[in-house]
């Protein structure tokens, strides 16, 4: 297909071109790369044999953990971005997703409006359009009521307001006004922007304690420091911080409480091992009122398919008779909150899978094992689907 | 977090309520600087106080105005913000208390903070409200 001449129409060149931009930034599903630097002659004759000169790059990045807030931060700036392109780890404290804050004071100290739109910038005028779309409609609405009452004083009779029709704006037919150009900056305003101080960036890219156990336990690619003494915590260390995280904050004269098998951490970090070493993108579904959401390649693609709710189950049920944390999700779901959740995750066209944990029995078990990450293969992960099903509807 | 700049406001009631430390850091800072929208105008919440709510909700809130050119009406209304944790257990009487405390305004926004950091508001007022056309 020739490059040359402008016979084609925009709208599906600009879907092309960003889809192969996010694939080309996007490219790496992991932090590790694998790279190959021998002549392809080299490596097709290795590979016949069986051999190969592959290298495995771990990137180092650094984070500090805060038991405050209970996550890891890191706000090297290309840590964070290292982090969000490979894998999606993370996200930005004062932005949507990728931390994007800088690059939007920016954006607003240069008044550049429409040239590049962070995807808040985008979410906002949406957001902006929509609502105006609304109070246009609700005024049609009225005027057409309007013109009913008036006909109905003039000569009685009685004509019923149309609720949608011609003259009312639908969803398809609505268009924005234009946007008239703002008042343009005079050149004192734009000289008083220039001589602003160079801005700070206060954003860092915030981890929760299980991507980043992920990382630092399986790729290897995180060093979590200690957020007092600035020193990078050994593995033994960040497990054992990490459960007691969850723990009720210990009373100064208390020694401090036992590692148990019921942990939410553990119990958690179950379920996002288990979907991310299976080549899904995890991220919070707090939005959608669930656990997690499953990307199948990021967020940036497409929206994520399946919403997860992780639902504890004790081996032993004696167990869950003494266990001091309040497990969330624990008890059987009553049907009422059940159909609550798979309609709010029916509306959005997410699947809602119920992903039960099982917690092995202290009985079974001596709770030792809890000082290594060695006990997680004593918790198993099993998964429901829930489907709303409409016998009248669903016959086919 | 003590490196933070926003950290000396918060010293205070960091270390009073060490346990909701998190979720009012986090959500003080989203309203001053993460509440931005891309427009030249004033962005972030005007007039942004720290609140004590002492005895029996030990934590703090957030109190301010809305950003100016957000068009709604009673643009200077004084919005009360509570945060709190996804992890926490929310019953009525904690949120009555927590309208006692505040000396009984008509709403409050719940800030839900998790853990990374993303943070979902909630509308909560005192009675029945009528839906806006």
């Amino acid at each position: 297909m020739s490059l040359i001449g402008g016979n084609r129409s925009k709208a599906p060149r600009k879907g092309a071109g960003k889809r192969n931009d996010n694939n080309r930034i996007y490219a790496n599903p992991l932090p590790i790369i694998f790279s190959d630097s021998s002549p392809s002659r080299v490596r097709s004759i290795l590979g016949l044999v069986g051999l190969s000169l592959t290298q495995v790059i771990t990137p180092h990045c650094e984070g500090y953990f805060d038991p405050h807030t209970r996550s890891v931060w890191t706000c090297e700036r290309n840590d964070s971005m290292l982090l969000w392109r490979r894998g999606f780890f993370g996200k930005g404290d004062l932005s949507r997703s990728e931390p994007t804050w800088l690059a939007r004071r920016l954006n607003d100290r240069k008044a550049r409006q429409g040239k590049y739109l962070t995807s808040e910038e985008i979410r906002e005028k949406r957001r902006a359009e929509r609502r105006q779309f609304k109070l246009d409609r609700a005024a049609a609405i009225a005027a057409v009521a309007a013109e009913a009452e008036a006909i109905f004083e003039a000569e009685g009779r009685v004509v019923v307001p149309a609720l949608s029709g011609p003259e009312i704006p639908s969803g398809a037919t609505w268009r924005p006004a234009p946007v008239l150009d703002g008042p343009t900056l005079t050149t004192e305003s734009r000289e008083m922007l220039e001589d602003q101080e160079p801005l700070e960036d206060v954003e860092h890219l915030q981890l929760t304690l299980h991507e980043a156990f992920f990382l630092s336990w399986n790729l290897d690619c995180l060093d979590i420091l200690h957020p007092e003494t600035d020193e990078p915590m050994t593995l033994r260390e960040i497990w054992v911080a990490f459960q007691h995280a969850y723990l009720t904050p210990p009373i100064p004269d208390l020694p401090t409480p036992q590692l148990q098998f019921d942990n939410p951490f553990l119990i958690h970090y179950v379920a996002y091992h288990h979907y991310r070493s299976l080549g899904w993108v995890v991220k919070g579904g707090i939005k959608f009122c669930v656990d997690y959401l499953l990307y199948k390649k990021g967020p940036v693609f497409t929206h994520a398919e399946f919403a997860i709710v992780v639902c504890p189950v004790y081996e032993d049920l004696a167990d869950q008779e003494t266990s001091t944390t309040n497990l969330q999700n624990a008890e059987p779901f009553n049907w009422h909150w059940l159909s609550t959740i798979n309609r709010v995750n029916s509306q959005v066209m997410k699947t809602l899978i119920l992903t039960y944990v099982t917690i092995p029995a202290r009985s079974r078990i001596s709770s030792d094992v809890l000082s290594s990450p060695a006990c997680l293969a004593q918790y198993s992960v099993r998964e429901v689907i829930v489907r709303r099903f409409i016998p009248a509807r669903m016959r086919d | 977090m003590e490196t933070h700049p926003s950290y000396p406001q918060l010293s205070l009631l960091v270390s009073k309520y060490p346990s909701t430390a998190g979720s009012l850091f986090q959500t003080y800072n989203d309203l001053l600087l993460g509440k931005f929208y891309n427009a030249v105008k004033s962005q972030q919440w005007r007039d942004l106080q720290i609140v004590d709510l002492g005895e029996p909700c030990n934590r703090a809130s957030l109190q301010g105005r809305r950003p100016a050119h957000i068009a709604v009406e009673d643009v200077d209304a004084l919005l009360h913000v509570v945060p709190c944790f996804m992890s926490e257990t929310i019953s009525l009487s904690w949120i009555s208390d927590v309208f006692k405390a505040l000396s009984n305004p008509e709403s409050i926004y719940l800030a839900i903070a998790t853990e990374d950091s993303s943070i979902v508001y909630y509308k909560l007022s005192s009675g029945i409200v009528k839906p806006v056309v």
